[in-house]
């Protein structure tokens, strides 16, 4: 599905200062994964993944995404990929605070280029539904808890029936209990959805539920 | 049309979200929009107002006067230039096609009726002149050519002074008054002409046969002539034979012959230079309102960095972001046009009463043309801000 050759990734930090972040990364990872990146902070992890997320672009090497080379496509095609084929979740569950649950899962579909394959606000419902957050729908992200607000950004990052999640520290932001629903839900994406999931952490016990632990230090996998 | 809907919406609920700064930055270009298009509005009472004087004057009339009449060298020889004679009438009357014929000795001075006192601009002329002025007579009668050759004291007063010496409910026809002096008799009241401040000009005149009026023109003199011409002459043709009559006399710089039609051009073109460069000068609060909202939408932009990363990692391309801040711009840039242009509305409304000002549809569309080329082109610079972020430094962004 994705496949990282020869990836460097350098941030100039003034004139002369070169940090590089990632050095000579040789990746795949293939459809229906169940991964996590493992790593210290600093590490690059956050870093690589933004790079599988077609956020950011390499200093050097190239990103196969289907076997399309990313690095000759523009910001509209890169957006569209994005759109259709990657969901991400995040620590800060980044919800946009002034949207309601059902227009934060809704927000993607705004942004779709291609016919969908749903009715979307029958589909958000569903998602609704399926997480367990009925009658929170027009709730505003502070009026609910940390785990459920997790849980809408997972609604939203399934919304465009995507073939990746890309989940930064999912847990990082929640207590035992609820960081372990939501890695639970994770695993079940995988499993009955057959969609590819990966999770990118500095928690080893976390690293340990996944298939595959990619361990990445000091820029290098390991 | 979706899209177009979700733009709006999202506008709309960050105006909701910030009421307050909402308010202050469409005030800016409230004001601007209020102050055009008001001025704008005035022009165009002025202007209707002045062709209305000038219609109530009649066609066919030609005015010969001193210097270069109004306009070209801006009135100054309208004092103290020359002054027509007797010689200069006798041959007028002569060219044909001139119908009536009204000299004009002019002086403001007090009239008097026993205890009250009224400053008045006194016309000396003759009985002819109604006819070239069309002044219609409201109670009583005009005086004729025989009263003004018979030395007649009589006088025709303008609505007001005779309102203001007599009150409403006096028989004013009849009554006596004194002019530096000498006794009067009020044979006649005009109508009220016009009907805002510059109208009073003509409602506070006091039209006496100028024969009777020796004793206060000992030289008999005339500062102006007017002239009636008939049905069916060519007034081009007409003013150039009174041009040629007069230049046997006086030098060209000498003296002026206009007609309405000529007069109300050059009057009206005053009038659009004036109110254009107001205008203008109005306009300039529309670009500090402009960038008022330049100024907000950088710290909109600023604020919301994190939820453009947010927006572009779920797919939003460049331009979409560059959308969505370019319709909130022009939205606040809008909401202040139309807000300035009811009240605006509200203001000429509640004046029409005192001075005819309205609002054209030109002006309604210019205020809101306006105002959304000036949210589009202070928005520019903001919503490519926003859209140039790249999706990595706008989610990182804390």
């Amino acid at each position: 599905m994705i496949k990282l050759q020869n990836i460097w990734k350098e941030y100039h930090l003034d004139k002369e200062l070169v940090f590089t972040a990632l050095k000579n990364i040789n990746l795949t990872i293939k459809d229906k994964e169940f991964a996590s990146i493992i790593g210290p902070s600093g590490s690059g992890k956050s870093t690589l993944m933004h790079l599988i997320g077609l956020l950011d672009t390499p200093s050097q090497g190239k990103i196969f995404f289907d076997d399309m080379d990313v690095s000759k496509m523009n910001d509209n095609k890169l957006s569209s990929l994005r759109n259709e084929y990657i969901g991400f979740v995040f620590q800060q569950f980044n919800l946009i605070p002034k949207l309601t649950v059902l227009e934060n899962i809704l927000m993607s579909t705004v942004y779709a280029t291609k016919k969908m394959g749903f009715i979307p606000r029958d589909r958000a419902l569903d998602l609704i539904g399926r997480f367990g957050l009925n009658g929170k729908e027009n709730s505003y992200p502070n009026k609910i808890s940390g785990g459920q607000q997790q849980r809408v950004a997972i609604a939203r990052a399934l919304m465009m029936n995507p073939k990746l999640i890309l989940a930064d520290e999912p847990t990082g932001n929640l207590d035992t209990k609820t960081g372990q629903q939501i890695l639970n839900l994770l695993q079940d994406l995988h499993e009955k959805e057959k969609i590819t999931v990966i999770i990118v952490t500095h928690d080893p016990g976390i690293a340990s539920e996944t298939k595959r632990k990619i361990e990445i230090r000091d820029g290098e996998i390991i | 049309m979706k899209y177009a809907i979700f733009l709006i919406k999202t506008a709309y609920e960050d105006f909701v979200r910030n009421k307050g700064r909402t308010v202050l930055t469409s005030l800016g270009i409230l004001i601007g929009v209020l102050s055009v298009v008001l001025l704008m509005a005035f022009g165009l009472g002025l202007k209707k107002y002045i062709s209305d004087q000038f219609e109530s004057l009649g066609k066919n009339l030609v005015m010969v006067m001193p210097g270069q009449g109004f306009g070209r060298d801006g009135g100054r020889s309208l004092i103290g230039g020359i002054q027509f004679d007797f010689k200069d009438i006798n041959k007028l009357k002569r060219i044909k096609g001139i119908k009536a014929i009204a000299p004009y000795f002019m002086k403001t001075l007090k009239v008097e009726y026993k205890t009250k006192s009224e400053l008045s601009m006194l016309l000396a002329t003759t009985g002819e002149s109604f006819e070239v002025t069309n002044f219609k007579i409201a109670e009583g009668r005009a005086f004729s050519n025989s009263d003004n050759e018979k030395s007649a004291k009589v006088v025709v007063m303008g609505s007001e002074t005779a309102e203001k010496l007599f009150g409403n409910n006096e028989d004013k026809v009849g009554k006596y008054v004194r002019i530096q002096g000498q006794r009067f008799k009020v044979i006649g009241v005009m109508q009220k002409q016009g009907g805002g401040a510059l109208g009073s000009d003509f409602n506070t005149r006091s039209i006496v046969p100028y024969k009777s009026a020796y004793f206060l023109n000992p030289t008999k003199k005339f500062f102006a002539i007017y002239l009636k011409a008939g049905d069916g002459i060519n007034i081009s043709n007409l003013k150039s034979e009174i041009k040629s009559t007069l230049l046997k006399r006086y030098k060209e710089d000498d003296f002026s012959v206009t007609d309405q039609v000529e007069l109300l051009s050059t009057i009206n073109s005053i009038f659009s230079i004036l109110n254009l460069v107001l205008v203008a000068i109005a306009a300039i609060s529309l670009v500090v309102g402009g960038i008022g909202i330049m100024n907000i939408m950088y710290v909109t932009v600023t604020e919301r960095i994190k939820e453009i990363g947010i927006r572009r990692a779920l797919g939003a391309r460049k331009n979409d972001i560059l959308y969505q801040f370019m319709v909130e711009a022009v939205a606040l840039s809008l909401i202040g046009g139309l807000l300035g242009l009811v009240l605006a509305y509200l203001i000429v409304a509640l004046i029409y009463n005192f001075f005819p000002a309205y609002i054209d549809l030109f002006s309604v569309f210019l205020a809101l043309a306006v105002s959304s080329i000036i949210g589009f082109i202070f928005g520019v610079f903001p919503a490519k801000k926003a859209a140039d972020l790249t999706p990595i430094e706008a989610i990182r962004y804390e």
